[in-house]
C-alpha cells in the first residue's frame, strides 16, 4: 500500500469489496469496539437514544433501498413498519420464539408491501406517492379495527424479547440486540446493492425505459424492491414492538412515514451512509431542541410556553435549511469534509 | 457508499458524544437535589395537536406542586417537578420517560392516551407511579396497567353517568333515541362499546352512528341522515373543536337534540367557538369549573392569582393533590419509592380534593378513582353545574 496516493484496484473483486482499505477496516474495528463498550460508559438515557437510533437506522435504510436506490417513492413506510410490529407481537404472544417472530413480522410486512407495491407498475412519481399514501390510510384503519389481531383501540401488550431463555429486559441488553439487527440490515442492503439485482434497482431509478430495454423485468424488480424494503421495515417494527412493549395504532401514523422520508432525504437519497446519518440526525434533533428549549426556559421561564410552540417551527426550519444548503444530504457533506482533510494542508 | 461503514461509525460516534454531553447537563441537577426532595416528572403535551388543553392542564399540575410545596412539602419533602413536552408524539414521550427513569423519578404526571399507553409497560418495569390525563377505561384495570392511575371517572363511566341521568329524567312513554358521533380514533372508539351496552340495558334506542374526524371542518354529511331519525340525545365523542363543528352544523340544518360530550369534548373554549349553537349542550366533567362554589375554590383563586382558568387546570391541580396524598401515605409507612407510592395510592379511601372533584378511592384490584361524574349544562354561555351522578362500582365494568 505504501507509496500510493489513492486507492488503485487491480481486480474487479477488490473494487467491489465492502471494505477497501486497511485504514477503513481499522476505523470500523475501533468504531464497533467503541459501540460495544458504549453501554458500559453511557447512562441509560443515552443508551436508550442509541436504541431508538438503531431502530430508525433499520427503518431508514429499508426506505432508502426502495426510494433512494430503486426510485419508488413510498408514503406508507410507517404502516409497513406497523404490519411487522403487530405480526411479530402476535407471534411472540402465541409462543413463537423471538427471532422467528421477528422474521415472521418481516415477511408479513413484505407481503403487505408487495400487495401495495403492485400499482408501482403503472404509477410513477407523485402518483405512486398517493397510491402508497392510500396504503398508509388503509393499514391504519386495519390497525384500529381488526380487534382480534391488533387489540383495536385498546392496543397490544408485548413482552420483552427472549432468546434461548435470555431476556433482553433492560436498555443495555436491548442495545446489543438492536445493534446486531442494525448491523445485519446494513450489511444485507450493502450486499444487495453489490449484486446484479442491486444494479437493476438503480437502473430502474435512473431510467425505466433503458432498464427494460437492457432486460430488467420492471414489474418483478419493483415488487422485489417493495418486498425487500418492507421486510426490513417489518423487522424494525418487530424490534420497536418488543422495545416499547406496547403497540397502538397511533404509533404508525403518517407522521412516522414522513419522518422516515425526511431521514433519507436529509441523509442523502440512495446512500446507505446517508440513511444512517439521517436516522441519527432525525432521532437526535428533537432531543437537542428539547435540551435547548429547556435551558432557555430555565433562564427565561416566562417565555417557556412560546418556546415549546416555536420548537416545532424550528424543527421544520432546520429541515428546510438542510434541503436548501445541503441538497445532496449529510452523506455528501461528509464526503467533502473527508476530501478536504485527505490532502490537508495541501489542498489543490 | 464505498466507505459507508466508516462514515456511519463516525456519525454515530459524534451522536454518542452529543448524547453524553446532554446527559452531563442533567447530572448537575442531580447534585442540586438533596435528601429532602422528591422528584416528579411531567410528560404533558405543551405543543402539538392537543396543546390547547394540555397547557392549562400542565399549569394546573404546576400550581398543585407550588401549593403542596407552600404547605411545607409532603412529609417535609419538597417536590421538584420537571415538566417536559412530548408534543403528542410517542417517541418523544419515550425519550423523556427514559430520562426520568434514569433520574430516578418516583412518579410521573402524564397526559395523552398514546404516550401513556406506550409507557404503561415501562412504568411497571421501572416501578414508577404514573398519573395520566388519559381516562381510557382499560387503564383502570391493574392487571394490564398496575402502575397507572388517574383522578377522573373513565371515559366509559362518564357516558354511562350521562345516560343514567337522561333516562332518569325521561318523561315520555316512548324509548329515548340515541345517536353516536365520534372520531375513528382510539380515543373516540374507547367508550363506544360500553355506551352501546349500557344504552340498550337502560332502554335507549340507538338510531344512528357516524364518524366525525377530530379535525373535521364540516359535519353536515353525518348530521343530515340523523335529522330524519330524530334522535333525542347525541353523543359527541371528539374534542372541543370537532364538537363545535357538530353543534354549529346541527344548528344550521335545524337538528334539535340534546348533545353531550365528555371531559375533552367541551370546555370553556366551546362557548367561544360555537357561540349560541352550544346552548343546552351537556358537558361531563370530573372537576369543578372556575369560580364554582366549592370549598377548594378559594385555594384555586389564590394559586391562579384570580386569573380565570379552564376546568382542565383544576383537574390538573386535583391530579397533583391526589398524587401528593399518595406520596404522603407512602412516606408515613416508610421510604418513598415508585412501588411504595403505588401501594399507598391503592389504599387511598375517599380522599377529598377540597371538593374540586368527586372523592377519590383506589383499590389494589380496581384503579377506578370514582364512579361519580359532574354534569354541566351550557346555559347563557356558561358551564352551569347540574348534578353529580354516581354509578355503582360494578365489577364487570372494570377496564371496559
Amino acid at each position: 500500500m505504501r507509496g500510493k496516493c489513492g486507492l488503485f484496484f487491480e481486480s474487479y473483486r477488490a473494487e467491489a469489496a465492502v471494505f477497501q482499505s486497511g485504514f477503513q477496516k481499522t476505523c470500523l474495528g475501533l468504531f464497533v469496539a467503541a459501540l460495544l463498550l458504549s453501554p458500559w460508559v453511557l447512562d441509560s438515557y443515552a443508551v436508550s437514544m442509541l436504541n431508538l437510533i438503531c431502530i430508525a437506522v433499520i427503518g431508514a435504510v429499508s426506505l432508502s433501498l426502495l426510494t433512494g436506490v430503486c426510485g419508488q417513492i413510498s408514503l406508507g413506510h410507517g404502516a409497513f413498519l406497523g404490519v411487522g410490529a403487530y405480526a411479530a407481537a402476535q407471534a411472540t404472544m402465541h409462543g413463537v420464539p423471538f427471532l422467528a417472530a421477528l422474521l415472521l413480522g418481516g415477511f408479513s410486512a413484505a407481503l403487505a408491501g408487495m400487495v401495495f407495491g403492485v400499482p408501482s407498475l403503472r404509477l410513477k412519481g407523485i402518483y405512486l406517492a398517493i397510491a402508497t399514501l392510500a396504503a398508509q390510510l388503509i393499514l391504519e384503519y386495519v390497525f384500529l379495527h381488526w380487534e382480534s389481531a391488533t387489540g383495536g383501540s385498546r392496543g397490544l401488550i408485548v413482552d420483552a424479547p427472549q432468546i434461548l431463555g435470555f431476556s433482553f429486559n433492560n436498555e443495555r441488553r436491548m442495545f446489543y440486540l438492536l445493534l446486531v439487527a442494525a448491523a445485519l440490515s446494513l450489511l444485507m442492503v450493502t450486499n444487495v446493492l453489490r449484486t446484479r439485482h442491486g444494479r437493476a434497482f438503480v437502473s430502474i431509478r435512473d431510467f425505466y425505459l433503458s432498464a427494460e430495454i437492457a432486460g430488467v423485468n420492471l414489474f418483478a424488480y419493483k415488487l422485489a424492491a417493495f418486498g425487500l424494503s418492507s421486510f426490513l421495515a417489518g423487522v424494525a417494527g418487530g424490534l420497536w414492538a418488543h422495545y416499547t412493549l406496547f403497540l397502538s395504532a397511533e404509533q404508525f401514523g403518517i407522521s412516522l412515514s414522513i419522518s422516515y422520508l425526511a431521514m433519507i432525504i436529509i441523509g442523502g437519497l440512495g446512500s446507505i451512509t446517508g440513511s444512517v446519518m439521517g436516522a441519527v440526525f432525525m432521532t437526535l434533533l428533537p432531543e437537542v431542541l428539547n435540551g435547548l428549549s429547556g435551558s432557555i426556559s430555565s433562564v427565561l421561564p416566562d417565555i417557556s410556553q412560546h418556546i415549546n410552540a416555536l420548537r416545532e417551527g424550528v424543527f421544520g426550519l432546520v429541515l428546510m435549511l438542510f434541503l436548501i444548503f445541503e441538497p445532496e444530504g449529510l452523506a455528501n457533506r461528509w464526503r467533502l469534509i473527508k476530501a478536504y482533510w485527505k490532502l490537508y494542508p495541501f489542498a489543490h | 457508499m464505498k466507505r459507508m461503514f466508516r462514515f456511519a461509525a463516525l456519525a454515530v460516534a459524534i451522536v454518542s458524544t452529543l448524547a453524553l454531553g446532554a446527559c452531563g447537563g442533567e447530572k448537575k441537577d442531580d447534585k442540586a437535589a438533596g435528601a429532602k426532595e422528591i422528584k416528579i416528572g411531567g410528560i404533558i403535551d405543551l405543543s402539538g395537536p392537543t396543546s390547547s388543553v394540555g397547557v392549562p392542564y400542565s399549569e394546573g399540575v404546576k400550581a398543585g406542586v407550588a401549593y403542596l410545596n407552600a404547605q411545607g412539602g409532603i412529609a417535609g419533602m419538597k417536590i421538584i417537578f420537571d415538566l417536559q413536552d412530548d408534543a403528542y408524539n410517542v417517541q418523544q414521550g419515550l425519550t423523556i420517560y427514559k430520562k426520568f427513569a434514569q433520574d430516578k423519578v418516583v412518579a410521573i404526571q402524564g397526559y395523552g392516551t398514546n404516550v401513556t399507553e406506550a409507557l404503561m409497560r415501562s412504568a411497571v418495569k421501572d416501578e414508577i407511579t404514573y398519573f395520566s390525563a388519559s381516562y381510557s377505561a382499560h387503564l383502570t384495570d391493574p392487571k394490564t396497567a398496575p402502575f397507572n392511575f388517574f383522578t377522573s371517572a373513565d371515559y366509559s363511566t362518564q357516558v354511562r353517568a350521562a345516560l343514567k341521568y337522561f333516562k332518569e329524567n325521561w318523561k315520555e312513554a316512548r324509548k329515548p333515541k340515541l345517536a353516536l358521533l365520534y372520531p375513528d380514533h382510539p380515543y373516540g372508539i374507547s367508550p363506544i362499546q360500553a355506551t352501546k351496552d349500557y344504552a340498550s340495558e337502560l332502554g335507549f334506542e340507538l338510531v344512528g352512528e357516524a364518524n366525525v374526524d377530530l379535525k373535521a371542518i364540516d359535519a353536515t354529511t353525518q348530521l343530515l341522515p340523523l335529522k330524519n331519525k330524530k334522535p333525542d340525545f347525541i353523543w359527541c365523542g371528539g374534542t372541543t373543536p370537532s364538537t363545535a363543528v357538530i353543534l354549529k352544523d346541527a344548528k344550521k340544518i335545524g337538528l334539535k337534540a340534546t348533545f353531550f360530550t365528555n371531559i375533552w369534548g367541551s370546555d370553556e373554549n366551546l362557548i367561544k367557538m360555537a357561540g349560541d349553537a352550544c346552548e343546552g349542550a351537556f358537558s361531563l366533567q370530573a372537576a369543578a369549573v372556575y369560580g364554582q362554589d366549592v370549598p377548594g375554590m378559594k385555594t384555586i383563586l389564590e394559586v391562579s392569582k384570580n386569573q380565570p382558568q379552564m376546568t382542565h387546570y383544576i383537574r390538573g391541580f386535583v391530579s397533583m393533590l391526589a398524587m401528593g396524598e399518595g406520596i404522603r401515605l407512602a412516606a408515613a409507612k416508610g421510604p418513598v419509592t415508585g412501588a411504595s407510592i403505588k401501594a399507598a395510592v391503592e389504599t387511598m379511601k375517599d380522599f377529598d380534593p377540597m371538593g374540586l372533584a368527586p372523592k377519590i378511592s383506589f383499590l389494589p384490584t380496581d384503579h377506578r378513582p370514582s364512579m361519580a361524574v359532574f354534569l354541566y349544562k351550557i346555559v347563557g354561555g356558561k358551564l352551569t353545574f347540574v348534578t353529580q351522578e354516581t354509578l355503582d362500582r360494578k365489577a364487570e365494568w372494570l377496564g371496559k
